[in-house]
């Protein structure tokens, strides 16, 4: 039903064609397979996204040295969902954090997935004349086909919800538990949907997935935590209350934190790699 | 306000809807407002009808960006008489 909606938008048949386009394009010029030539505009549109994904995991970091915090709040308001995300968006308001997750640069890889899409099951239909190689690395003998319908397929699918977790576990911005394991669920879940698609999709699946465990990685190691410019929060409040206070997250842990007071070098530290160990 | 007249709104919450099974469940993402995009964008709608609606959740799309700050937005009522 939703393909004849879709279908029905202009736009659509438009960025078919530009996926198309686009594909024929690498396919032809570096002379690689179909099935590459997916890896390959992927790895593009991943490229032209990194200033997107760095902020963001810049911004996740960031997030991350506030979790006590914030776990306080959503412990506090745990009975009012509203109350609570209320809450936790003026915490953030009043620390400067920036969220990690946004919606823009999820969406901007929809038209891709979308055009991507209605090109594979254009390909299906109408293959490019002449004889085409369709295959994969040995085990997906044709991109076009149903990921559920050869074994390759199957190897695929696996492949797809590792990747989808690993890079839940990297992207995934939330502190809350529930919404986390959630994320980390859902593949499971949309594994059935995803059999039915082309797997020539679910390569652009695993690839982007891929792509971000490995962004994940680099940047982890290459670029060092942000240098604390809000350590305010972790210098002051040992001395006035004020700080954690206005949030109602302060109370937590009341007896640790005098005695690191005296240095507030050292210890800030120490609590900043039992977090990251955490995670 | 008709219910008629309602009924271009709804068909866009429809959409949103249909975002939200599909490619909301497949790309899981939090979003950095309160309320989320999409339920913004149905509130949007359901207040201010499809037209205003639908430049309302554009515009929060276009906020929802790496470098905005986020926080508590929720759709502003309708300064008309409330139904």
């Amino acid at each position: 039903m939703t393909h004849f909606i879709l279908y029905a938008i202009p736009i659509i048949s438009s960025l078919e064609h530009i996926a198309r386009n686009i594909l024929d394009w690498i396919h032809t010029r570096l002379g690689i397979t179909w099935a590459w030539s997916i890896v390959v505009l992927t790895v593009i549109v991943r490229i032209l996204l990194v200033p997107l994904t760095v902020k963001q995991i810049h911004s996740m970091q960031n997030l991350q040295r506030f979790a006590p915090q914030m776990k306080e709040i959503q412990k506090k308001y745990k009975n009012d969902k509203q109350k609570q995300n209320e809450e936790l968006m003026k915490f953030y308001r009043e620390n400067n954090i920036n969220p990690a997750a946004s919606c823009l640069p999820m969406l901007a890889q929809l038209p891709v997935f979308i055009s991507l899409y209605y090109a594979l099951k254009q390909f299906s239909k109408h293959p490019p004349p002449g004889p085409q190689d369709f295959s994969w690395l040995h085990f997906v003998p044709n991109i076009t086909w149903h990921t559920n319908t050869f074994w390759g397929g199957y190897v695929l699918l696996v492949v797809y919800v590792g990747s989808q977790m690993a890079s839940t576990l990297f992207m995934s911005a939330t502190a809350d538990r529930t919404q986390r394991i959630l994320f980390m669920v859902m593949p499971l879940v949309f594994v059935f949907i995803i059999a039915r698609f082309p797997a020539g999709l679910v390569l652009y699946w695993v690839t982007t997935n891929l792509w971000t465990v490995g962004q994940g990685l680099i940047t982890r190691r290459l670029m060092p935590r942000p240098a604390a410019p809000e350590k305010r929060t972790s210098r002051t409040p040992p001395k006035d209350d004020g700080d954690g206070g206005e949030n109602g997250a302060e109370p937590k842990e009341p007896e640790p934190k005098p005695k690191p007071a005296a240095k507030a070098g050292p210890p800030r530290r120490v609590r900043r790699k039992k977090q990251a160990g955490r995670r | 306000m008709g219910a008629v007249t309602r009924v271009p709104g709804y068909l866009g919450v429809g959409l949103v809807w249909l975002y939200r099974v599909t490619f909301g469940a497949l790309f899981p993402t939090t979003c950095k407002y309160h309320p989320s995009c999409s339920e913004y964008a149905i509130q949007a709608l359901k207040t201010h009808g499809l037209v205003r609606g639908s430049f309302m959740a554009g515009w929060r799309l276009l906020r929802c960006n790496p470098w905005s700050r986020g926080g508590y937005d929720p759709v502003r009522p309708k300064t008309v008489e409330p139904r």
